[in-house]
């Protein structure tokens, strides 16, 4: 495992040095990306990356969380067995059928909400629309499209799958006695789950999230899809406008020269390098909390 | 566990009886004139595959529906004529499809012929449309006339508004909304916008290099393939023909106006802004006005050349035909000419075939797909090139067989002979302005605005062609104005120059953004209320309980 994910960074490392002997330092200062002219940098691709990983991990966890305890704690024994394959089916969904699904119904529906949001609270600079007027009915919607916003949303609905049957699995695990002593000594079952399974689960939970983060800093296809690219900080996630490394790549290996391809590789070095750190992250996270019965 | 295995078969039974019952479909798709090219049906094609173009990617993808009847199986990956043209060059598809050849330089940086043995070969002819997407009140806009240097500044974010005075100019009897314009552009590698950015730099370099000098990008700009986007203009890139189409169609993407083929306007069923041309009429990018139009394409006819049959489209942007569409062009396909790589005879033979199939038969059905077809002299020389791939099992067609709509027996364009010429009403000047609607709304008239100067509507008796009935001096649309009172909403008139002017609104909606307490306000409160309650409510009880029970 540790071999072949050394031979990957290996490969990319070589090939992304062509690249990165030009650019030099201005490799993480620059914002714009035009290879072929000299002037491209990671700083904004790793920026919008991360945002809208975070959009998606903030829907997707709770989300996650609340599917996993009803499934092994409130669901029925009968429809137990549905739920859970269910939630794996989802898992199964290709992202491209995620990325249509969400460029063509979702978009559509999520813009109202994302207009209430920046009318209410547009005070808050992340939730900002540049070019929206509340007082102008005849201001065009599009600057809620192809957002940040959206493009997380979409990528939420992928990872949550796999962050649920992750939580699943641990608390299913949770230890049977403790459970019934907790129930027995008079706890309601939300209090059992408060006192026994989220204790107990904490460590599979922050591995799941991590999980499912790895996944959305990766997401490539249905990003593609949605986002309307643009290569500079953007923070404004409502707005349209939006960057992802991996999306990038697709966007642009097709039609790269040799030394765009060198580019291209030296932001996919950055986007591997910047998983590997997360990983990392979540198993010393793990590894310090509580319980250890699970990781 | 055994009612699942049955229902596990009958999905599968399900599936197979689909499978059957579509597959005669594909068998019989419009065109089964069987085998006048593809007379060796009865040989076995191994599959090819080919990437690039989105522009010619709706006929392409027909074409290899229609010869899977043959046995030849094509695949094709609508991918952008950039990446198409990477691929072929670095061997990895057997074909590619673009809009520009080899050889030019985008932004400094020349795009360098692969060292593969290559030739390219005309497949067929189209307009490269501004679809858009406007409504007024509840009513689509399908009768948009833009000329070119409004196009040009619309592209170049100069334009920002509907209700700009160049574009009211354009239209006179279109009440314009003041919406913002939503320019889509390709956010990937693409022919499309090389054609489009070709003729900027050509007809309107002024405009063009100002905004790429604002860009970032090194001035003359010339053609490029990616289209530079300056960040919080509000322009929207998308990838493909189908992204900027499908972007374009949604419909609550109102005020989005973008760059495609005109066969994504049709398949999508949205407008296309008819064009201002130098004969100083308004054109729609049909098939006959734009066989009209490449009559004026200038064709490399140097067969010792690399750059064989292709085009230079300066004579295209200035024919001074009154049926000429300025966007009109030619798409390629570029195919191996030597046994290199992966390509093989075998490989050869299904590509020749499948190039019999679209230079003959191919052709009719441009025209109901939203191209036009190619022309006499190109599909000669297409059929020439087709002998050039190796493997290929040539045939001598004769192309009166075809029915390519373009063919005559004089060597003329029958097409483009054939071509009506446009109405009085999408002349520039006339004072009624056509109310047909355009591209895939070509069902749907746009009614008169109500501020709309529709002076000529009511029996014009003014407009311009009226000039010689009995050698009376009409000067122009000046008398078809008194009728415009009559169109729609009320008007008032000035009495002393007897003026009229049409006083309507156009009906907005408008959210009460600052209209204190609502009762939206009341239920946004309630909804937040309850999902706090859902939230905090159970652990605190369950706190409540344990501390009770605890006491007692």
């Amino acid at each position: 495992m540790l071999a072949i994910m050394l031979l990957v960074g290996i490969f990319l490392a070589i090939r992304a040095s062509d690249a990165l002997s030009v650019a030099g330092w201005s490799f993480f200062t620059e914002q714009a990306w035009e290879p072929d002219t000299g002037r491209f940098g990671i700083v904004a691709i790793i920026v919008g990356t991360i945002l809208i990983a975070l959009v998606a991990i903030i829907v997707a966890v709770p989300l996650a969380s609340a599917c996993a305890l009803y499934i092994t704690q409130f669901a029925p024994q009968r429809i137990r067995g549905t739920l859970i394959s269910l939630v794996d089916l989802m898992a199964a969904i290709p992202s491209i059928v995620f990325g249509l699904w969400g460029f063509f119904w979702l978009q559509g529906e999520v813009v109202p909400v994302a207009k209430w949001i920046s009318q209410n609270l547009g005070f808050i600079p992340i939730f900002a629309v540049r070019g929206a007027d509340p007082n102008d009915p005849l201001a065009p919607t599009t600057v809620f499209t192809s957002s940040t916003f959206i493009a997380g949303l979409v990528v939420a609905m992928m990872v949550t799958p796999i962050i649920t049957s992750i939580m699943r699995e641990v608390f299913d695990q949770a230890p049977i006695g403790e459970r019934e002593g907790a129930l027995a000594l008079g706890a309601t079952r939300w209090s059992m789950i408060t006192s026994v399974i989220l204790p107990f689960g904490r460590a599979g939970m922050i591995g799941g999230s991590m999980l499912g983060l790895g996944r959305a800093l990766g997401e490539t296809i249905a990003v593609y899809i949605i986002i309307s690219p643009v290569f500079e900080i953007q923070p404004r996630i409502l707005e349209n406008g939006a960057i992802s490394v991996s999306s990038l790549i697709a966007l642009r290996y097709g039609e790269a020269t040799q030394f765009g391809m060198s580019a291209l590789m030296a932001a996919g070095l950055s986007l591997f390098l910047m998983t590997l750190a997360v990983n990392f992250a979540a198993s010393f996270i793990v590894a310090r909390s509580r319980s250890g019965a699970s990781s | 566990m055994k009612r699942w295995k049955a229902s596990l078969v009958l999905t599968l039974v399900a599936a197979a009886v689909l499978a059957v019952g579509s597959s005669p479909v594909v068998a019989s798709t419009p065109d089964d004139t069987r085998a006048t090219s593809t007379s060796s049906s009865s040989t076995s094609y191994v599959p090819i595959s080919g990437a690039g173009s989105s522009w010619s990617a709706n006929a392409i993808d027909q074409w290899r529906r229609n010869v899977q009847q043959f046995g030849m199986r094509v695949n094709y990956a609508s991918t952008g004529s950039s990446d198409g043209r990477n691929q072929f060059r670095t061997g990895t598809v057997d074909f590619a499809s673009s809009e520009i050849p080899y050889g030019l330089s985008d932004s400094g940086v020349v795009d360098t012929p692969p060292s593969r043995k290559f030739a390219y070969m005309p497949i067929v002819a189209g307009g490269t449309s501004l679809m858009y997407n406007l409504t007024v009140g509840s009513q689509r806009i399908t009768n948009l006339r833009l000329s070119g240097e409004t196009v040009a500044r619309i592209f170049t974010g100069d334009i920002t508004s509907w209700d700009d005075a160049a574009i009211k100019a354009d239209n006179p009897g279109i009440t314009l909304p003041a919406r913002r314009i939503v320019p889509v552009v390709r956010s990937d590698g693409s022919g499309t916008t090389a054609q489009l950015t070709a003729w900027m730099a050509s007809e309107h370099p002024r405009i063009w290099d100002a905004y790429c000098a604002r860009a970032g990008r090194p001035t003359p700009c010339g053609q490029t393939s990616n289209f530079p986007v300056i960040s919080g203009t509000g322009f929207v890139g998308q990838p493909g023909s189908q992204g900027v189409s499908g972007y374009v169609a949604q419909r609550a993407n109102v005020g989005t106006i973008t760059y495609v083929e005109y066969s994504y306007a049709i398949k999508t069923g949205y407008p296309v802004a008819k064009l201002l041309n130098k004969a100083g009429y308004y054109v729609e990018p049909t098939a006959s006005n734009v066989a009209v139009s490449l009559l004026g394409a200038r064709i490399n006819n140097d067969p010792s050349s690399q750059a064989y049959l292709t085009q230079i489209l300066t004579g295209v942007y200035r024919n001074a035909d009154p049926r000429t569409y300025p966007l009109s062009s030619y798409s390629y396909l570029i195919v191996p000419t030597a046994v290199e790589g992966n390509f093989t005879t075998a490989k050869g033979s299904t590509l020749g075939a499948f190039a019999y199939y679209f230079l003959c038969e191919g052709q009719r059905q441009a025209e109901t797909l939203g191209y036009s077809p190619l022309p006499i002299n190109l599909v000669k020389a297409g059929l020439e090139q087709v002998r050039k791939i190796p493997g290929v099992q040539a045939q001598s067609i004769d192309i009166r067989s075809c029915k390519n709509p373009t063919f005559s027996s004089d060597g003329t364009n029958t097409l483009a002979k054939n071509a009506p010429m446009p109405p009085e009403c999408d002349r520039r000047g006339s004072t009624v302005q056509c109310s047909d609607g355009t591209g895939g709304a070509a069902e749907q008239p746009t009614q008169p605005g109500p501020g709309a100067s529709d002076g000529g509507a009511t029996d014009g008796s003014g407009t311009g062609t009226d000039t010689g009935v009995d050698g009376l001096p009409v000067d122009g649309g000046g008398i078809g104005g008194d009728g415009g009172a009559t169109g729609g909403g009320p008007a008032i008139c000035e009495i002393d120059t007897g003026a009229c002017q049409t006083v309507a609104a156009i009906p907005v909606e408008i959210e009460r953004v600052d209209a204190g307490w609502t009762r939206e306000s009341t239920y946004m409160a309630l909804a937040l209320i309850a999902v706090l309650l859902t939230a905090l409510a159970p652990p605190a009880l369950a706190r409540w309980v344990r501390a009770t029970r605890s006491g007692s």
